[in-house]
């Protein structure tokens, strides 16, 4: 079992770190395709061709691209993610003062999203052809058509200027007691959820109805084991790998997709400052995003597959 | 109890529900017509400012009231159809007929191709769509056939990795062997064995799929990088009229009720017709 | 209120009641409405009558006291207290919280002594500031002459990077004449000096200062907590300076919120006291809830139609004259800025400057005209391209209002609409026809020599009139005001009539704020009362 999961991890980090590579090379080459160059960007109005020379050669700019792009991967082999061309303050400090406030939102949604979504999964297999079933079935497609602008933003409408029930932001600096943070993150954690249930719990009820039809179910079932202890016992673990899959890829959407949800409720995440990195042409920033970005995927998707693997007797032995 | 009695009672619930099923595709085959025909079927020119205050709600001049600007709603949304069908048809059509393809191809060539198609698309698909989409249209720009290639190149990745297990799958089943051993070309049994028998899963994401590409171009747009004005979809329809949204104006949740409208009915009709393409497969 | 009082208020138009009655409301001080009274031409005896009666019972006396959080508009990494290096309104609204210049401008743009108890000055060119005596900065330091020169020479040293180096440049000597008393040479004449010592960028910090996130200075607030990027909090000044005003609150959070949706949604749940910076359909919401109330101040920003003169078709003066008559300059005031802008007239002093020509006839919108001088000019019949983008304020509705106007006339318009991002760099002056942002200049002088003057390299349309630069340059250096004023016309009427350019209005700035919060009144100086609300807001809890 060690073997296995030891033979997995080591193919997994070298495919990561080629990937990683990758991905900050392909940035690269895009964000340099961008129009207009950092120095324009923070010139503004009073971009004038001497200002945009001399701010491009105080920032290193007027290297050609190959040049820097060489810098720039040795600087990162050694572990210096470089400064930000904006401000001048280290890479990794910018994304250390986000990263926690990302993976907060991330964890509190993720703690409401992904027993909701096996619940509701597990219950619409269970009860599979029912009305329920196509309740919750007709209701997921419903709740992910929705734009999640337009909800975060009704939500907002409704909960924050209308019943004053929660902030309209979701603010860090004032956090006192449990009951200051439910209020906090209720909208943000509500808006995310909407969008990441509906493909959880749709992945959840495909994987396991697979696996409830199949023979040794069946034989379970003639055993005389209970509805209840057949679905946790028997189907779950081998429904385990789909629906981790599915859990990893919605989990690594929380990090970096949720720009909306950061935008709306003016909180301090990771995804806000990439588009800032962006619209200011700060390519160290952006590529460091991107690679962390990855690097996320990456980890989530490995964990599934391990996840798998424990949970199913039969890969556990390979 | 007679069975006359039973099919009488059948009989308003089976035209019910017949007509239930007729409404979804009716649905999709009437947004598909704006598509094309919106811009013309449109009460008023969809860019031209009305004698109108802002925000109006409906009234018998304008049906859907006015947007922030003051043009009549129901024009700008039958003329967006143009943009939002097209674009997000466009988009999936050619992600998932790449993802067909590529899936396909993999699957049946397998070794060295596969490993690079699936090694390349899966560094692809770890980007945040967002992200990537807002590079890619800063980069070249918010025209329509970038629009259509970003969204494609986002969703290439997934429907590649579905469409693949799909092909390997079939291809594993008996028939395929039978094909190979009686000497048909690689080709042959992409097309003749494995593709007719991945009908039913294709489509099925084909309508998920659909929706995360209008919800996308929805969320560009709202970030500013959709469609561009005068012309509008219906994201960006919804995205210049939120400051309507505290007065319940028809002019934003009209378009959204049109986006979800569209995804929910492409959704349900390819349920129906999956159902039937299933069956069709166990022959 | 007696007869005689509802007589009074009878003089005065509809707007200005509204005015009146609006700043009373918001709890204006005496001062400040006998000054607003005598701006709208009623003596101080007659204002002192009105205010007497039935002001009493409505203006209140400020309250000491009280907490409030403030959003801006805008919030970087990038966010500074160094008065040298303040870019964006975030870091006006902080600075002016946390220090003072040696002049303040008042709502008409005119200086103020401030620091200085007074300043004389030798033909426009040498000026002696005389400071005044017992202002104390926040660590205890008395103001003397060397921290007004340390904070004056800093703008001449590169490394540090000022932001007003255009401005500082005219300064060739700056020595102490005294601990309280300082000579400023400048390389020309310039009447205007005291306005530029009352730009934010001039502010004075203590000689030898090195960390400016401490935000020590002699403002109305201390610096207690600044993250940039993130919020900063302020605490009342007890040895405030300035007696018998301001500063009123215990603390002052002040953070930003880029996305104006959420702006707005924080006011109005209740979250913060203040907004900066809100559009046009969201005044309308703010003020249909209870207890919101909207700030407009007029100002001198315009978006405008840049026509090149040197390229075609701009080369032609009667297509300009002509696309200058397109402009429904009603019709943008009304639908695109919801009201909250003022008709301006093709040339870019606003009318509360005291410089601004009133008499000029207004350009009015005349589609029969504009189609005659188009004819004319030979482009009847043909499509000429039109680039507005999101980075000039309402320049996309601009540019559609005029495709219909131009459609009318036969003329077709092929609007572009091109991203923000490295529009000023890549467009702006650049295309034949589109669209440009300026916001406003304390003084006339800075405005014409950065946008109008033959050799300024932000001439939007290339316009060079030898006549207008000789002008330019003597209005600087006259000190009689009814001769500069007499030059200063002169200079618009022939911006009005020959340069490329077409203001349809200026733009006023919106900000929104709780009925409690009382004390804001409009600044010419800036939205958010020229970015100083915080020495003069005050909490009606």
């Amino acid at each position: 079992m060690n073997a296995t999961i030891g033979r997995l991890l080591l193919t997994r980090l070298v495919a990561a770190i080629l990937t990683l590579w990758f991905v900050a090379t392909v940035v690269f080459v895009i964000t340099n395709l961008l129009p207009g160059d950092v120095a324009q960007e923070l010139l503004g109005q009073s971009a004038t061709p001497e200002a945009v020379a001399g701010l491009r050669k105080a920032l290193g700019l007027d290297l050609p691209p190959w040049q820097r792009y060489l810098e720039w991967l040795w600087n990162m082999v050694r572990g210096d993610a470089g400064r930000s061309l904006v401000n001048g303050s280290p890479v990794a400090a910018l994304i250390g003062s986000r990263l926690g406030n990302s993976l907060i939102l991330a964890g509190i949604t993720a703690l409401v999203a992904v027993p909701l979504a096996l619940v509701l999964g597990i219950t619409a297999a269970v009860y599979r052809g029912s009305v329920y079933d196509r309740i919750v079935g007709a209701g997921t497609v419903l709740a992910v058509s929705v734009p999640e602008f337009l909800v975060a933003s009704a939500a907002v409408l409704v909960f924050a200027v209308q019943l004053r029930w929660v902030p309209a932001l979701s603010q860090l600096g004032r956090l006192d007691g449990v009951l200051d943070v439910i209020r906090t993150f209720a909208l943000p954690v509500l808006t995310l959820t909407f969008v990441i249930v509906a493909q959880m719990a749709r992945m959840t009820r495909a994987a396991l109805v697979d696996v409830l039809s199949s023979s040794y179910i069946e034989m379970a079932r003639l055993k005389g084991a209970g509805q209840a202890r057949i679905v946790v016992w028997h189907a779950l673990p081998n429904a385990i790998g789909p629906i981790a899959n599915a859990i990893a890829f919605s989990l690594s959407f929380l990090l970096g997709g949720v720009i909306i949800v950061e935008t709306i409720f003016n909180y301090p995440g990771i995804a806000k400052l990439m588009v800032d990195g962006v619209s200011t042409r700060d390519l160290p920033l952006v590529q460091a995003c991107a690679m962390l970005f990855c690097g996320a995927y990456l980890l989530l998707v490995t964990m599934a597959d391990i996840a798998a693997i424990l949970a199913n007797p039969r890969l556990r032995h390979r | 109890m007679s069975s006359t009695t039973i099919s009488a009672r059948r009989g308003p619930m089976a035209i019910l529900a017949r007509t239930g099923r007729m409404i979804m595709p009716a649905i999709v085959l009437f947004w598909l017509a704006m598509a094309f025909f919106g811009y013309w079927v449109a009460p008023y020119d969809p860019a031209g400012i009305q004698d109108a205050d802002l925000f109006e709600g409906m009234s018998r001049k304008f049906w859907l009231g006015t947007d922030y600007f003051g043009r009549d709603m129901l024009s700008r949304i039958l003329a967006g159809a143009r943009y939002t069908v097209g674009i997000s048809l466009m988009a999936t059509s050619l992600a998932v007929a790449s993802g067909v393809l590529l899936g396909l191809a993999a699957s049946a060539i397998g070794g060295l191709f596969d490993a690079a198609v699936s090694r390349f698309l899966d560094a692809l698909i770890s980007i945040p769509s967002k992200m990537f989409g807002l590079v890619l249209v800063a980069a070249f720009g918010a025209s329509i056939p970038v629009l259509v290639l970003t969204l494609a190149v986002i969703y290439l990745p997934g429907c590649y990795r579905i469409n693949r297990s799909v092909a390997v799958n079939v291809a594993a089943l008996d028939f395929v062997a039978v094909a190979r051993a009686r000497g048909e070309s690689t080709l042959y049994i992409m097309i003749r064995e494995i593709l007719p028998n991945m009908v039913g899963p294709v489509l099925a994401d084909f309508g998920l799929r659909f929706i995360y590409v209008v919800l996308l171009l929805s969320s560009l747009s709202f970030l500013g990088l959709g469609v561009q004005p005068p012309q509008a979809d219906w994201g960006s329809l919804v995205r210049e009229n939120m400051p309507g949204l505290p007065y319940g104006a028809p002019a934003v949740i009209m378009p959204a009720i049109a986006i979800a409208s569209l995804t929910i009915a492409v959704n349900l009709t390819i349920d129906s017709l999956f159902g039937r393409h299933a069956r069709d497969g166990v022959r | 209120m007696s007869v005689n009082d509802k007589d009074i208020l009878g003089m005065l138009n509809m707007s200005e009641q509204d005015r009146l009655m609006r700043a009373l409301r918001s709890g204006a001080s005496r001062r400040d409405l006998l000054g607003m009274m005598s701006a709208l031409g009623i003596g101080a005896a007659l204002g002192g009558t009105l205010i007497g009666s039935a002001g009493s019972a409505l203006a209140q006396t400020p309250k000491k006291g009280g907490k409030i959080r403030v959003a801006g508009f805008g919030t970087s990494t990038a966010d500074t207290l160094d008065p040298a290096k303040q870019s964006y309104s975030t870091d006006y609204c902080r600075c002016t919280m946390f220090y003072n210049g040696l002049t303040e401008l008042d709502d008409r743009l005119n200086p103020k002594l401030a620091l200085a108890e007074s300043i004389e000055n030798d033909k426009a060119t040498i000026w002696t500031i005389k400071l005044r005596k017992g202002v104390q900065f926040h660590d205890g330091k008395e103001l003397k002459a060397e921290d007004v020169v340390f904070s004056l020479k800093r703008h001449h040293d590169p490394a540090v990077g000022t932001k007003a180096k255009a401005l500082a440049d005219q300064m060739t000597e700056i020595v102490a004449t005294g601990t309280h008393e300082v000579k400023i040479t400048l390389k020309g004449p310039n009447a205007d000096f005291p306005v530029v010592l009352g730009t934010y960028h001039f502010m004075i910090a203590p000689a030898g200062t090195t960390d400016f996130n401490k935000g020590i200075g002699t403002g109305p607030y201390k610096c207690k907590e600044f993250t940039p990027g993130v919020r900063s909090i302020a605490v009342r000044n007890e040895n405030y300076w300035r007696q018998g005003g301001g500063p009123y609150l215990d603390e002052i959070e002040f953070f930003g919120i880029p996305d104006v949706g959420a702006r707005v949604n924080a006011l109005l749940a209740g979250d913060v006291q203040l907004i900066g910076n809100v559009n046009p359909t969201s005044a309308k919401l703010i003020l249909s809830g209870k207890g919101f109330n909207i700030m407009e101040t007029k100002s001198g920003n315009y978006t405008d139609l840049v026509m090149r003169l040197d390229q075609a078709p701009g080369n032609n003066p009667d297509f300009v004259l002509g696309m200058k008559m397109l402009m429904n300059r009603d019709l943008i005031r009304r639908n695109i800025f919801q009201g909250y802008a003022e008709v301006a007239n093709d040339q870019p002093i606003p009318p509360m400057n005291r410089y601004y020509a009133a008499d000029i006839p207004q350009r009015k919108y005349d589609p029969d005209q504009a189609k005659f001088l188009l004819n004319k000019a030979g482009v009847i019949g043909s499509t000429i391209p039109v680039v507005t983008s999101p980075a000039a304020t309402g320049s996309v509705e601009m540019g559609l209002l005029l495709q219909q106007a131009a459609q009318q006339a036969g003329l077709k318009i092929d609007l572009r609409q091109v991203p923000a991002d490295g529009y000023w760099s890549n467009y702006w002056m650049k295309v034949p026809v589109g669209y440009g942002n300026i916001n406003p200049r304390p003084t006339a002088d800075i405005l014409f020599s950065l946008f109008f003057a033959s050799t300024a390299s932000w001439n939007e349309s290339g316009w060079k009139d030898p006549k207008f630069d000789q002008l330019l340059l003597a209005a600087r250096a006259e000190t009689d005001e009814a001769k500069r004023k007499q030059m200063y016309t002169d200079m618009q009427v022939m911006i009005h009539q020959n340069s490329g350019i077409g203001i349809p209005v200026f733009i006023s700035g919106l900000d929104a704020h709780s009925e409690k919060l009382k004390g804001l009144r409009p600044m010419g100086t800036g939205s958010l009362m020229g970015y100083a609300f915080a020495e003069h807001v005050w909490l009606d809890a």
